[in-house]
């Protein structure tokens, strides 16, 4: 493994994985999302899920910062147990930043508002620490000249990069996307992929569903197929993508390879 | 054309002039209560809790269902009794005056549809509005009160114009409770000078100047929440400059 500056820190602490699932499930009604899902992902990986549509990729990753809950398993965050106790969820989302297919940027807020809240809130910032925290991050995403504008005045592209941006001022160890790029204009494909391959380099645990398997291949420690609620084959990008072994994701890859 | 001396004019007039200032403030009173209570009842009865939704539905069906001024001669006529049975021998301390019934009655009458008004609002609000802030650890309060509710008043506005001008219109209705409001003053100049005309149409343009004025303020009001939303942010106010 390469020993990057975050694996080294990392290896200080406790060594417990950035997020073990165990036997993870989830019911909507008598529909099974999640049948009994495991999964760790060391700190400072990168992991990619894909499968298709109703394949509890989404589900999986929403299950971990409870925006679903989970009926059954383990989720276990940075040595945080989830569990029906609001602290614990609170504590879990501190250390988890999440990017959203539809960013779910605040409309009345600027750019600069959007990032500024939450580490005011949470973080106890003031408001000129926030707001260097916030430039910071908005420098980094390549929007330094966009802080003050209102989300409807930005491209799609532009308002994913806020909101990765307003993920990453609460400092998370972890950051959590689901689809970040579905929803936007092809053009814009690559500017988001584009900044979360930076971050990526900077060493941040990062668990992305996605179908973008050119980023896939390039940032991807590991990948991750799930079909039915299940994880039915993972490995490293290159197997994943050249010796798929099980049938499903042959099937899979043939139909978004085309 | 008038046998109306301009002495007696005058001191009709004031007591014209008395009448508006306690309906302004019975409504504005009204109003604020109403908003209070209803913003309030419209986020509770978002829960699905069983016995939030009864009590929601048997609220509403009771405020919107019965006429105002039957409400307000329950709380006036009945206020009294009612106070008694809750707090004992302190309630029968308290006198309901016409004023505070029609406070009462009025706020709660129109907490029911500023309630409605809101529940709607805020079912229209994208889910990822509530998931975006709980993903970054807003806690709930906050989360009401700078993200969901800023949004709710913006789809809310039209609605609450809507009844704000409605209201404004019911509230001569506490005149028949004994309150010496606009309206009661006017028709009793009307009927002592035998010069309805003057009276009545002097009222009305009270209640117009009032409704203008509100129109005014909804229009910036509009402005204000529509931040960030407007398509040109300049076109609206170089208008206005203009």
């Amino acid at each position: 493994m390469n020993a990057r500056p975050h694996d080294l820190k990392a290896m200080g602490e406790a060594a417990s994985p950035a997020i073990l699932l165990s036997g993870l499930t989830k019911h909507y009604g008598s529909h099974r999302a999640l049948g009994g899902v495991d999964l760790e992902v060391r700190r400072g990986e990168k992991v990619v899920i894909c499968g298709p549509s109703g394949s509890g990729k989404s589900t999986l990753i929403r299950c971990i910062n409870a925006l679903e809950r989970h009926d059954g398993g383990r989720i276990v965050v940075n040595g945080i147990e989830l569990t029906a106790d609001e602290g614990t969820v609170q504590d879990i989302r501190q250390e988890v930043g999440m990017v959203f297919q539809h960013f779910n940027l605040f409309p009345h807020l600027t750019a600069l508002e959007n990032c500024m809240l939450a580490p005011q809130l949470n973080r106890g910032l003031t408001k000129p620490q926030a707001e260097k925290l916030a430039m910071l991050y908005l420098e980094r995403v390549h929007l330094a000249d966009h802080v003050r504008k209102y989300p409807s005045r930005l491209s799609g592209g532009q308002q994913q990069r806020v909101a990765i941006a307003r993920a990453l001022c609460m400092e998370p160890r972890i950051l959590l996307f689901d689809e970040p790029t579905s929803a936007l204009d092809p053009e814009m494909v690559n500017e988001v992929l584009g900044v979360m391959e930076e971050l990526a380099a900077s060493g941040v645990t990062m668990l992305c569903v996605t179908h973008e398997m050119g980023f896939a291949r390039r940032v991807a420690d590991r990948c991750v197929f799930m079909d039915h609620g299940e994880i039915v084959e993972s490995g490293d990008a290159a197997t994943f993508f050249e010796a798929p072994r099980s049938e499903r994701l042959r099937g899979f890859l043939a139909q978004i390879l085309r | 054309m008038t046998n109306l001396s301009p002495a007696d004019l005058a001191g009709y007039l004031r007591q014209l002039g008395e009448g508006a200032l306690i309906t302004l403030e019975l409504f504005l009173a009204s109003f604020a209560f109403a908003f209070v209570f209803g913003v309030l009842i419209g986020v509770v009865t978002l829960s699905r809790n069983r016995l939030v939704q009864a009590a929601w539905r048997v609220y509403a069906s009771i405020f919107m269902g019965v006429p105002t001024l039957l409400v307000i001669f329950l709380v006036f006529y009945g206020g009294s009794a009612m106070l008694m049975t809750v707090l004992g021998e302190l309630g029968s301390e308290i006198d309901i005056s016409p004023f505070g019934a029609g406070v009462t009655a009025l706020a709660v009458v129109y907490a029911a549809y500023i309630a409605e008004l809101v529940r709607g609002a805020i079912e229209n609000l994208p889910k990822g509005q509530f998931e975006g802030a709980r993903a970054l650890a807003i806690p709930p309060i906050i989360m009401w009160g700078k993200v969901i509710l800023p949004q709710v008043m913006r789809l809310a506005l039209p609605g609450l114009v809507n009844v704000w001008s409605f209201m404004l219109k019911e509230t001569p209705l506490v005149s028949l409770a004994g309150l010496q409001d606009l309206v009661a003053a006017s028709k009793i100049a009307a009927g002592a000078t035998k010069e309805p005309f003057i009276f009545f149409i002097a009222t009305a343009l009270v209640f117009i100047a009032f409704s203008a004025a509100t129109l005014k303020l909804a229009t910036i009001l509009e402005i204000r929440l529509d931040r960030g939303l407007r398509r040109e942010p300049n076109a609206r106010t170089a208008r206005a400059d203009a």
